[in-house]
Protein backbone atom coordinates (compact mmCIF):
# COMPACT_ATOMS: atom_id res chain seq x y z
CA UNK A 1 0.00 0.00 0.00
CA UNK A 2 2.58 2.52 0.87
CA UNK A 3 4.54 1.51 -2.07
CA UNK A 4 1.50 2.33 -3.91
CA UNK A 5 1.63 5.57 -2.57
CA UNK A 6 5.19 6.41 -2.83
CA UNK A 7 4.88 5.26 -6.41
CA UNK A 8 2.02 7.71 -7.00
CA UNK A 9 3.94 10.41 -5.72
CA UNK A 10 7.03 10.25 -7.67
CA UNK A 11 4.72 10.26 -10.92
CA UNK A 12 3.18 13.21 -9.70
CA UNK A 13 6.92 14.41 -8.87
CA UNK A 14 7.93 13.62 -12.40
CA UNK A 15 5.43 15.29 -14.39
CA UNK A 16 5.29 18.10 -11.71
CA UNK A 17 9.37 18.40 -13.41
CA UNK A 18 8.17 17.91 -16.92
CA UNK A 19 5.46 20.70 -16.30
CA UNK A 20 8.15 23.00 -15.24
CA UNK A 21 10.49 22.60 -17.84
CA UNK A 22 7.95 22.79 -20.26
CA UNK A 23 6.88 26.55 -18.64
CA UNK A 24 10.62 27.52 -18.49
CA UNK A 25 11.07 26.49 -21.98
CA UNK A 26 7.73 28.36 -23.10
CA UNK A 27 8.79 31.45 -21.12
CA UNK A 28 12.22 31.36 -22.79
CA UNK A 29 11.03 31.28 -26.20
CA UNK A 30 8.68 33.75 -25.72
CA UNK A 31 11.72 35.88 -24.44
CA UNK A 32 13.84 35.11 -27.25
CA UNK A 33 10.66 35.84 -29.43
CA UNK A 34 10.33 39.45 -28.02
CA UNK A 35 14.18 40.08 -28.50
CA UNK A 36 13.76 39.16 -31.76
CA UNK A 37 10.65 41.55 -32.56
CA UNK A 38 12.66 44.63 -30.92
CA UNK A 39 15.73 43.76 -33.25
CA UNK A 40 13.47 44.27 -36.43
CA UNK A 41 13.44 47.86 -36.86
CA UNK A 42 16.37 48.44 -36.23
CA UNK A 43 18.12 45.42 -38.21
CA UNK A 44 15.86 44.80 -41.15
CA UNK A 45 17.42 48.01 -42.99
CA UNK A 46 21.04 46.48 -42.08
CA UNK A 47 20.50 42.96 -43.38
CA UNK A 48 18.82 44.61 -46.59
CA UNK A 49 21.46 46.24 -47.40
CA UNK A 50 24.32 43.89 -46.29
CA UNK A 51 22.15 41.12 -48.83
CA UNK A 52 21.99 43.81 -51.36
CA UNK A 53 25.64 44.11 -51.58
CA UNK A 54 25.66 40.51 -51.82
CA UNK A 55 23.09 39.92 -54.36
CA UNK A 56 22.98 43.52 -56.18
CA UNK A 57 19.33 43.63 -56.41
CA UNK A 58 16.97 45.64 -54.97
CA UNK A 59 14.18 43.42 -54.83
CA UNK A 60 15.77 40.51 -53.44
CA UNK A 61 17.20 41.77 -50.75
CA UNK A 62 14.17 43.48 -49.18
CA UNK A 63 12.68 40.03 -49.73
CA UNK A 64 15.64 37.87 -48.85
CA UNK A 65 15.48 40.42 -45.25
CA UNK A 66 12.09 39.45 -44.24
CA UNK A 67 13.19 36.08 -45.10
CA UNK A 68 15.49 36.09 -42.54
CA UNK A 69 13.48 37.16 -40.05
CA UNK A 70 11.08 34.24 -40.48
CA UNK A 71 14.15 32.30 -40.88
CA UNK A 72 15.18 33.20 -37.32
CA UNK A 73 11.72 32.94 -35.90
CA UNK A 74 11.34 29.44 -37.19
CA UNK A 75 14.62 28.30 -35.28
CA UNK A 76 14.43 30.46 -32.29
CA UNK A 77 14.63 27.50 -30.46
CA UNK A 78 17.66 26.49 -31.66
CA UNK A 79 19.29 30.09 -30.61
CA UNK A 80 21.29 29.75 -27.30
CA UNK A 81 21.45 33.32 -25.24
CA UNK A 82 24.31 32.31 -23.82
CA UNK A 83 26.42 31.97 -27.40
CA UNK A 84 26.58 35.19 -29.53
CA UNK A 85 24.43 38.16 -29.41
CA UNK A 86 21.36 37.47 -31.41
CA UNK A 87 21.96 40.33 -33.98
CA UNK A 88 25.21 38.36 -35.27
CA UNK A 89 23.48 35.05 -35.15
CA UNK A 90 20.79 37.03 -37.36
CA UNK A 91 24.06 37.85 -40.18
CA UNK A 92 25.02 34.08 -39.81
CA UNK A 93 21.02 33.34 -41.54
CA UNK A 94 21.45 36.17 -43.60
CA UNK A 95 24.87 34.77 -44.87
CA UNK A 96 23.50 31.46 -44.89
CA UNK A 97 20.46 32.49 -47.26
CA UNK A 98 22.56 34.10 -49.68
CA UNK A 99 24.86 31.40 -50.08
CA UNK A 100 21.33 29.05 -50.61
CA UNK A 101 19.83 31.93 -52.74
CA UNK A 102 23.49 31.75 -55.07
CA UNK A 103 23.51 27.80 -54.95
CA UNK A 104 19.20 27.30 -56.02
CA UNK A 105 20.13 30.30 -58.84
CA UNK A 106 22.93 28.07 -59.56
CA UNK A 107 25.41 31.10 -60.89
CA UNK A 108 25.51 34.19 -59.11
CA UNK A 109 23.10 36.63 -60.10
CA UNK A 110 24.52 39.00 -62.17
CA UNK A 111 22.52 42.71 -62.57
CA UNK A 112 24.48 44.58 -65.51
CA UNK A 113 26.06 47.20 -63.42
CA UNK A 114 24.60 49.50 -66.28
CA UNK A 115 20.75 49.00 -65.04
CA UNK A 116 21.27 49.13 -61.57
CA UNK A 117 18.78 51.51 -60.38
CA UNK A 118 20.77 53.62 -57.82
CA UNK A 119 18.03 55.92 -56.85
CA UNK A 120 14.49 56.56 -57.41
CA UNK A 121 15.07 60.34 -58.31
CA UNK A 122 14.83 61.41 -62.37
CA UNK A 123 18.08 62.81 -61.92
CA UNK A 124 19.96 60.81 -65.22
CA UNK A 125 23.30 62.70 -64.97
CA UNK A 126 23.63 61.67 -61.31
CA UNK A 127 22.27 58.41 -61.79
CA UNK A 128 25.15 57.87 -64.38
CA UNK A 129 27.30 59.08 -62.26
CA UNK A 130 26.36 56.85 -59.24
CA UNK A 131 26.49 53.97 -61.78
CA UNK A 132 29.91 54.72 -62.86
CA UNK A 133 30.52 55.06 -59.10
CA UNK A 134 29.38 51.55 -58.22
CA UNK A 135 31.20 50.00 -61.00
CA UNK A 136 34.65 51.61 -59.45
CA UNK A 137 33.89 50.42 -56.11
CA UNK A 138 32.43 47.25 -57.52
CA UNK A 139 35.67 46.42 -59.27
CA UNK A 140 37.52 47.09 -56.03
CA UNK A 141 35.32 44.58 -53.47
CA UNK A 142 35.50 42.04 -55.96
CA UNK A 143 39.27 42.08 -55.63
CA UNK A 144 39.35 41.44 -51.75
CA UNK A 145 39.80 38.22 -50.23
CA UNK A 146 36.86 36.61 -49.43
CA UNK A 147 36.83 37.01 -45.63
CA UNK A 148 38.16 40.54 -46.28
CA UNK A 149 35.01 40.92 -48.46
CA UNK A 150 33.03 39.81 -45.66
CA UNK A 151 34.20 41.74 -42.54
CA UNK A 152 33.79 44.61 -44.78
CA UNK A 153 30.18 43.89 -45.31
CA UNK A 154 29.24 43.12 -42.09
CA UNK A 155 31.20 46.28 -40.66
CA UNK A 156 30.13 48.27 -43.53
CA UNK A 157 26.72 47.45 -44.45
CA UNK A 158 26.02 45.41 -41.59
CA UNK A 159 27.01 47.89 -39.11
CA UNK A 160 28.32 45.29 -36.56
CA UNK A 161 31.18 45.67 -34.09
CA UNK A 162 34.67 43.91 -34.68
CA UNK A 163 33.29 42.02 -31.95
CA UNK A 164 29.78 41.05 -33.22
CA UNK A 165 31.49 40.67 -36.98
CA UNK A 166 34.24 37.89 -35.18
CA UNK A 167 31.02 36.12 -34.37
CA UNK A 168 29.62 35.95 -37.20
CA UNK A 169 32.69 34.46 -38.66
CA UNK A 170 33.93 32.60 -35.47
CA UNK A 171 37.16 34.83 -35.38
CA UNK A 172 38.54 37.10 -32.42
CA UNK A 173 37.59 40.36 -32.67
CA UNK A 174 41.25 41.21 -33.06
CA UNK A 175 41.47 39.17 -36.04
CA UNK A 176 38.66 40.76 -37.65
CA UNK A 177 40.49 43.79 -36.85
CA UNK A 178 43.28 42.97 -38.61
CA UNK A 179 41.42 41.54 -41.31
CA UNK A 180 39.46 44.75 -41.47
CA UNK A 181 42.55 47.39 -41.63
CA UNK A 182 44.47 45.19 -44.28
CA UNK A 183 41.05 45.18 -46.47
CA UNK A 184 40.58 48.78 -45.91
CA UNK A 185 44.22 49.35 -46.83
CA UNK A 186 43.35 47.66 -50.26
CA UNK A 187 40.31 48.94 -51.08
CA UNK A 188 42.03 52.35 -50.60
CA UNK A 189 44.65 51.06 -52.83
CA UNK A 190 42.38 49.45 -55.64
CA UNK A 191 39.86 52.22 -55.82
CA UNK A 192 42.95 54.78 -56.38
CA UNK A 193 44.66 52.88 -59.26
CA UNK A 194 40.76 52.55 -60.57
CA UNK A 195 40.04 56.28 -60.90
CA UNK B 1 48.78 51.14 -22.94
CA UNK B 2 48.88 53.30 -26.62
CA UNK B 3 45.92 51.62 -28.85
CA UNK B 4 47.40 50.13 -31.98
CA UNK B 5 46.63 51.92 -35.79
CA UNK B 6 44.38 49.11 -36.21
CA UNK B 7 42.47 49.42 -32.77
CA UNK B 8 41.90 53.45 -33.18
CA UNK B 9 40.57 52.66 -36.98
CA UNK B 10 38.01 50.41 -35.49
CA UNK B 11 36.57 52.77 -33.49
CA UNK B 12 36.60 55.17 -36.55
CA UNK B 13 34.66 53.01 -38.29
CA UNK B 14 32.29 52.52 -35.39
CA UNK B 15 32.14 56.35 -34.89
CA UNK B 16 31.40 57.06 -39.03
CA UNK B 17 28.55 54.06 -38.59
CA UNK B 18 27.11 55.72 -35.77
CA UNK B 19 27.08 59.25 -37.82
CA UNK B 20 30.57 60.77 -36.79
CA UNK B 21 32.13 62.52 -39.22
CA UNK B 22 35.38 61.69 -40.84
CA UNK B 23 36.91 65.08 -39.24
CA UNK B 24 35.59 63.98 -35.95
CA UNK B 25 37.69 61.38 -35.93
CA UNK B 26 40.73 62.41 -36.99
CA UNK B 27 40.17 65.15 -34.09
CA UNK B 28 40.74 62.82 -31.63
CA UNK B 29 43.69 60.97 -32.87
CA UNK B 30 45.94 64.24 -35.14
CA UNK B 31 48.94 62.03 -34.79
CA UNK B 32 47.00 59.48 -37.16
CA UNK B 33 45.00 61.71 -39.05
CA UNK B 34 47.64 61.60 -42.37
CA UNK B 35 46.68 57.98 -42.36
CA UNK B 36 43.80 57.86 -41.39
CA UNK B 37 41.85 60.38 -43.66
CA UNK B 38 42.63 58.41 -47.27
CA UNK B 39 41.77 55.11 -45.21
CA UNK B 40 38.29 56.30 -43.86
CA UNK B 41 37.53 58.32 -46.84
CA UNK B 42 37.69 54.90 -49.20
CA UNK B 43 35.30 53.45 -46.33
CA UNK B 44 32.50 56.62 -47.19
CA UNK B 45 33.24 56.14 -50.88
CA UNK B 46 32.21 51.96 -50.49
CA UNK B 47 29.51 52.70 -48.39
CA UNK B 48 27.99 55.85 -50.78
CA UNK B 49 28.46 53.44 -54.10
CA UNK B 50 26.55 50.71 -52.21
CA UNK B 51 23.93 53.08 -50.72
CA UNK B 52 20.53 51.30 -50.45
CA UNK B 53 17.49 51.64 -48.32
CA UNK B 54 14.50 49.20 -48.43
CA UNK B 55 11.08 50.92 -49.51
CA UNK B 56 8.86 51.49 -46.86
CA UNK B 57 5.95 48.90 -48.27
CA UNK B 58 8.54 46.04 -48.17
CA UNK B 59 9.64 46.94 -44.90
CA UNK B 60 6.03 47.32 -43.65
CA UNK B 61 4.99 44.35 -45.94
CA UNK B 62 8.05 42.10 -44.01
CA UNK B 63 7.13 43.09 -40.74
CA UNK B 64 3.29 42.08 -40.99
CA UNK B 65 4.48 38.64 -42.44
CA UNK B 66 6.53 38.64 -39.48
CA UNK B 67 3.95 39.41 -36.91
CA UNK B 68 1.87 36.99 -38.80
CA UNK B 69 4.03 34.46 -37.99
CA UNK B 70 4.68 35.12 -34.86
CA UNK B 71 0.72 34.81 -34.07
CA UNK B 72 0.71 31.60 -35.53
CA UNK B 73 3.76 30.54 -33.88
CA UNK B 74 2.07 31.42 -30.45
CA UNK B 75 -1.04 29.67 -31.01
CA UNK B 76 1.14 26.69 -31.92
CA UNK B 77 2.76 26.93 -28.30
CA UNK B 78 -0.17 27.62 -26.36
CA UNK B 79 -1.77 23.95 -28.07
CA UNK B 80 1.85 21.95 -27.88
CA UNK B 81 1.86 21.06 -23.84
CA UNK B 82 -0.18 18.33 -23.64
CA UNK B 83 -3.56 18.54 -21.08
CA UNK B 84 -2.92 15.11 -19.21
CA UNK B 85 0.84 15.84 -17.36
CA UNK B 86 -0.53 19.05 -16.73
CA UNK B 87 -3.53 18.08 -14.92
CA UNK B 88 -1.69 15.10 -13.11
CA UNK B 89 0.98 17.26 -11.97
CA UNK B 90 -1.18 19.51 -10.50
CA UNK B 91 -4.35 18.53 -8.63
CA UNK B 92 -4.98 22.30 -8.63
CA UNK B 93 -6.07 21.91 -12.20
CA UNK B 94 -8.59 19.46 -11.72
CA UNK B 95 -10.33 22.26 -10.02
CA UNK B 96 -10.04 24.46 -12.70
CA UNK B 97 -11.10 21.93 -14.98
CA UNK B 98 -14.18 21.65 -13.35
CA UNK B 99 -14.63 25.06 -12.88
CA UNK B 100 -14.51 26.00 -16.35
CA UNK B 101 -16.78 22.56 -17.33
CA UNK B 102 -19.41 24.17 -14.82
CA UNK B 103 -18.70 27.76 -16.74
CA UNK B 104 -19.09 25.86 -19.91
CA UNK B 105 -21.99 24.17 -19.32
CA UNK B 106 -23.91 27.31 -17.67
CA UNK B 107 -23.20 29.21 -20.83
CA UNK B 108 -24.46 26.80 -22.83
CA UNK B 109 -27.58 25.91 -21.54
CA UNK B 110 -27.75 29.88 -19.89
CA UNK B 111 -25.90 32.16 -21.82
CA UNK B 112 -25.67 33.31 -25.14
CA UNK B 113 -22.25 33.38 -26.49
CA UNK B 114 -21.34 36.48 -28.31
CA UNK B 115 -19.38 35.06 -30.96
CA UNK B 116 -17.76 32.24 -31.88
CA UNK B 117 -15.79 31.12 -34.74
CA UNK B 118 -18.30 28.22 -35.66
CA UNK B 119 -21.11 30.70 -35.38
CA UNK B 120 -21.62 32.85 -38.56
CA UNK B 121 -21.39 36.68 -38.19
CA UNK B 122 -24.27 38.87 -38.33
CA UNK B 123 -27.04 38.05 -40.77
CA UNK B 124 -27.13 40.87 -43.78
CA UNK B 125 -30.26 42.16 -44.42
CA UNK B 126 -31.71 44.44 -47.20
CA UNK B 127 -32.20 47.69 -45.39
CA UNK B 128 -29.69 47.87 -42.23
CA UNK B 129 -28.13 50.76 -40.83
CA UNK B 130 -24.52 49.27 -42.30
CA UNK B 131 -23.17 48.57 -45.40
CA UNK B 132 -19.59 47.58 -46.11
CA UNK B 133 -17.79 48.01 -49.26
CA UNK B 134 -14.04 47.46 -51.01
CA UNK B 135 -12.61 50.09 -53.08
CA UNK B 136 -9.33 50.14 -54.93
CA UNK B 137 -6.99 53.05 -54.90
CA UNK B 138 -5.16 53.53 -58.26
CA UNK B 139 -1.79 52.47 -58.10
CA UNK B 140 0.16 49.75 -59.87
CA UNK B 141 -3.42 48.39 -60.26
CA UNK B 142 -3.16 49.54 -64.21
CA UNK B 143 -0.91 46.74 -64.97
CA UNK B 144 -3.86 44.16 -63.74
CA UNK B 145 -6.43 42.68 -66.17
CA UNK B 146 -8.13 41.19 -63.23
CA UNK B 147 -7.43 41.23 -59.64
CA UNK B 148 -9.39 39.27 -57.51
CA UNK B 149 -9.56 38.88 -53.66
CA UNK B 150 -11.55 36.34 -51.65
CA UNK B 151 -12.79 37.94 -48.56
CA UNK B 152 -13.78 34.86 -46.16
CA UNK B 153 -15.12 37.18 -42.94
CA UNK B 154 -15.23 40.76 -41.93
CA UNK B 155 -14.36 42.01 -37.96
CA UNK B 156 -15.34 45.32 -36.66
CA UNK B 157 -14.23 46.39 -33.35
CA UNK B 158 -16.77 47.83 -30.81
CA UNK B 159 -15.00 50.40 -28.59
CA UNK B 160 -16.38 50.66 -25.07
CA UNK B 161 -16.57 48.73 -22.26
CA UNK B 162 -17.72 45.29 -24.36
CA UNK B 163 -14.38 45.84 -26.54
CA UNK B 164 -16.05 43.00 -28.76
CA UNK B 165 -15.16 42.33 -31.98
CA UNK B 166 -18.71 42.44 -34.34
CA UNK B 167 -17.84 39.57 -37.38
CA UNK B 168 -19.85 40.06 -40.75
CA UNK B 169 -19.72 37.21 -43.02
CA UNK B 170 -19.55 38.85 -46.69
CA UNK B 171 -22.30 38.49 -49.12
CA UNK B 172 -20.18 39.08 -51.86
CA UNK B 173 -16.77 36.90 -50.88
CA UNK B 174 -14.54 37.71 -54.49
CA UNK B 175 -14.42 41.14 -55.36
CA UNK B 176 -12.02 42.13 -58.44
CA UNK B 177 -10.02 45.09 -57.73
CA UNK B 178 -9.74 45.92 -61.34
CA UNK B 179 -13.21 47.24 -61.26
CA UNK B 180 -12.77 49.38 -58.33
CA UNK B 181 -10.05 51.58 -58.83
CA UNK B 182 -10.74 55.14 -57.53
CA UNK B 183 -14.15 56.25 -56.26
CA UNK B 184 -15.87 52.92 -57.70
CA UNK B 185 -16.66 51.09 -54.34
CA UNK B 186 -18.43 47.36 -53.93
CA UNK B 187 -20.85 46.53 -51.42
CA UNK B 188 -19.87 43.55 -49.49
CA UNK B 189 -22.64 43.46 -47.26
CA UNK B 190 -25.20 44.96 -45.41
CA UNK B 191 -27.52 44.85 -42.58
CA UNK B 192 -27.54 45.97 -39.06
CA UNK B 193 -25.17 45.93 -36.53
CA UNK B 194 -25.19 47.30 -32.99
CA UNK B 195 -25.10 50.99 -32.40
CA UNK B 196 -22.13 52.73 -31.23
CA UNK B 197 -18.50 54.11 -31.45
CA UNK B 198 -16.09 51.42 -33.56
CA UNK B 199 -12.45 51.86 -33.79
CA UNK B 200 -11.18 48.93 -36.00
CA UNK B 201 -11.87 46.90 -38.87
CA UNK B 202 -10.47 44.43 -40.65
CA UNK B 203 -10.73 41.81 -43.26
CA UNK B 204 -9.53 38.32 -43.77
CA UNK B 205 -8.28 37.70 -47.37
CA UNK B 206 -8.22 34.27 -48.24
CA UNK B 207 -6.81 34.27 -51.42
CA UNK B 208 -5.40 37.05 -54.43
CA UNK B 209 -5.61 36.22 -58.05
CA UNK B 210 -4.10 38.68 -60.40
CA UNK B 211 -3.70 38.84 -64.18
CA UNK B 212 -1.32 41.02 -65.78
CA UNK B 213 -2.61 43.00 -68.53
CA UNK B 214 0.28 42.58 -70.43
CA UNK B 215 1.22 39.13 -70.31
CA UNK B 216 -1.97 37.51 -69.99
CA UNK B 217 -0.08 35.73 -67.30
CA UNK B 218 -1.36 35.33 -63.43
CA UNK B 219 0.71 36.74 -60.98
CA UNK B 220 1.38 36.18 -57.61
CA UNK B 221 0.71 38.92 -55.03
CA UNK B 222 1.81 38.90 -51.56
CA UNK B 223 -0.31 39.69 -48.54
CA UNK B 224 1.52 41.32 -45.41
CA UNK B 225 -0.86 39.06 -43.81
CA UNK B 226 -4.14 37.13 -43.71
CA UNK B 227 -6.02 39.96 -41.97
CA UNK B 228 -5.37 42.88 -42.67
CA UNK B 229 -6.45 45.62 -40.04
CA UNK B 230 -7.16 49.41 -40.07
CA UNK B 231 -7.87 51.29 -37.63
CA UNK B 232 -10.45 54.25 -38.41
CA UNK B 233 -12.97 55.20 -36.25
CA UNK B 234 -16.48 55.66 -37.38
CA UNK B 235 -20.09 55.54 -35.52
CA UNK B 236 -23.39 53.49 -36.26
CA UNK B 237 -26.65 54.66 -35.17
CA UNK B 238 -29.55 53.24 -35.70
CA UNK B 239 -31.43 56.44 -37.50
CA UNK B 240 -28.96 56.82 -40.13
CA UNK B 241 -27.49 54.62 -42.83
CA UNK B 242 -23.18 54.45 -42.26
CA UNK B 243 -21.16 53.47 -45.26
CA UNK B 244 -17.85 51.87 -44.64
CA UNK B 245 -15.50 51.81 -47.66
CA UNK B 246 -12.37 49.79 -47.30
CA UNK B 247 -10.18 50.77 -49.21
CA UNK B 248 -7.04 47.78 -50.93
CA UNK B 249 -4.77 48.86 -52.94
CA UNK B 250 -1.58 46.94 -54.65
CA UNK B 251 1.64 48.22 -55.12
CA UNK B 252 4.65 47.65 -57.39
CA UNK B 253 8.35 47.19 -55.92
CA UNK B 254 11.40 46.13 -57.75
CA UNK B 255 12.83 46.73 -61.17
CA UNK B 256 11.70 45.39 -64.42
CA UNK B 257 15.46 44.23 -64.51
CA UNK B 258 15.12 42.33 -61.44
CA UNK B 259 11.16 41.40 -61.85
CA UNK B 260 8.54 43.05 -60.17
CA UNK B 261 6.54 42.52 -57.05
CA UNK B 262 3.27 43.12 -55.80
CA UNK B 263 1.65 43.66 -52.40
CA UNK B 264 -1.86 44.15 -51.20
CA UNK B 265 -2.14 46.33 -48.50
CA UNK B 266 -5.56 48.49 -47.07
CA UNK B 267 -5.36 51.89 -47.65
CA UNK B 268 -6.19 53.98 -44.59
CA UNK B 269 -6.17 57.71 -45.78
CA UNK B 270 -8.81 56.33 -47.79
CA UNK B 271 -11.11 53.60 -45.80
CA UNK B 272 -13.86 55.10 -43.69
CA UNK B 273 -17.40 55.67 -43.16
CA UNK B 274 -16.43 59.64 -44.84
CA UNK B 275 -15.34 58.71 -48.21
CA UNK B 276 -17.44 59.22 -50.95
CA UNK B 277 -18.19 56.74 -53.65
CA UNK B 278 -19.51 55.65 -56.68
CA UNK B 279 -21.35 52.29 -56.11
CA UNK B 280 -21.03 49.65 -58.39
CA UNK B 281 -23.14 46.75 -59.37
CA UNK B 282 -23.24 44.59 -56.31
CA UNK B 283 -22.36 41.17 -58.37
CA UNK B 284 -19.36 39.61 -57.25
CA UNK B 285 -16.66 37.81 -59.70
CA UNK B 286 -18.61 34.89 -57.64
CA UNK B 287 -21.70 36.08 -59.54
CA UNK B 288 -23.36 36.16 -55.96
CA UNK B 289 -24.38 39.85 -54.03
CA UNK B 290 -27.23 41.77 -54.54
CA UNK B 291 -27.73 44.66 -57.47
CA UNK B 292 -28.92 47.59 -55.91
CA UNK B 293 -27.94 50.12 -58.58
CA UNK B 294 -26.01 53.21 -58.02
CA UNK B 295 -26.39 55.34 -54.81
CA UNK B 296 -25.27 59.25 -54.02
CA UNK B 297 -22.55 59.40 -52.41
CA UNK B 298 -23.16 60.00 -48.28
CA UNK B 299 -20.72 61.25 -45.62
CA UNK B 300 -21.40 59.91 -42.35
CA UNK B 301 -18.77 61.70 -39.62
CA UNK B 302 -16.17 60.12 -38.01
CA UNK B 303 -13.51 60.62 -35.52
CA UNK B 304 -9.97 61.07 -37.52
CA UNK B 305 -7.96 58.05 -38.99
CA UNK B 306 -4.97 56.53 -36.47
CA UNK B 307 -2.77 54.64 -38.95
CA UNK B 308 -2.30 51.56 -40.22
CA UNK B 309 -2.64 49.10 -37.44
CA UNK B 310 0.32 46.67 -37.14
CA UNK B 311 -2.00 43.80 -34.90
CA UNK B 312 -0.70 43.27 -31.33
CA UNK B 313 -2.52 44.34 -28.20
CA UNK B 314 -6.00 44.45 -29.62
CA UNK B 315 -5.76 41.18 -31.68
CA UNK B 316 -9.15 39.43 -32.23
CA UNK B 317 -9.34 35.81 -31.02
CA UNK B 318 -11.28 33.24 -32.84
CA UNK B 319 -13.79 33.83 -30.24
CA UNK B 320 -14.29 37.20 -31.38
CA UNK B 321 -12.77 39.29 -28.26
CA UNK B 322 -10.12 40.76 -27.56
CA UNK B 323 -6.98 38.99 -26.59
CA UNK B 324 -4.59 39.79 -24.37
CA UNK B 325 -1.63 41.93 -25.36
CA UNK B 326 1.50 40.70 -27.43
CA UNK B 327 4.14 43.47 -27.13
CA UNK B 328 6.28 44.50 -29.86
Amino acid sequence: MNNGILEINRLIARSETRVMRQEESTSERRRKEATLAALYDEYYERIARYVFVRLRDWAEAEDLAGEVFLKALESLDSYKERGIPMQAWLFKIAHNMVVDHFRKTAKRKTVPIDNVQITAESDLQRTAEANIELARVNKAVEQLTPVQRRVIELRFFGELTSEEAGQVLNKRAGAVRELQSAAIRRLRKLLCEES
Amino acid sequence: MSKSFDDILDECVDRINRGESIEDCLGSYPEHSEELQPLLSAMLDTQRAYKFTPSAEAKWAARQRFNAAREQLERRWEAKPPLFPRLLGRPVAWVAVTALLLIFLISYFGIIPILSPEEPGLQPSAAGNFAFLISDEVNAIGDFDSLSISISSIGLHLSGESGRWVKLDPEVQVVDLALLQGDRAQEIWRGDVPEGQYTKVFIRVSSVSGILKKTGESVNVKLPGEKLHISKPFEVTSSSETNFVYDLTVIATGSTQSGIKYILKPQVGQSGADQRFELINGKGADGRGQDRGPKPPRVTPSAPSSGIQIPDACEIQESGVVSSAMAY
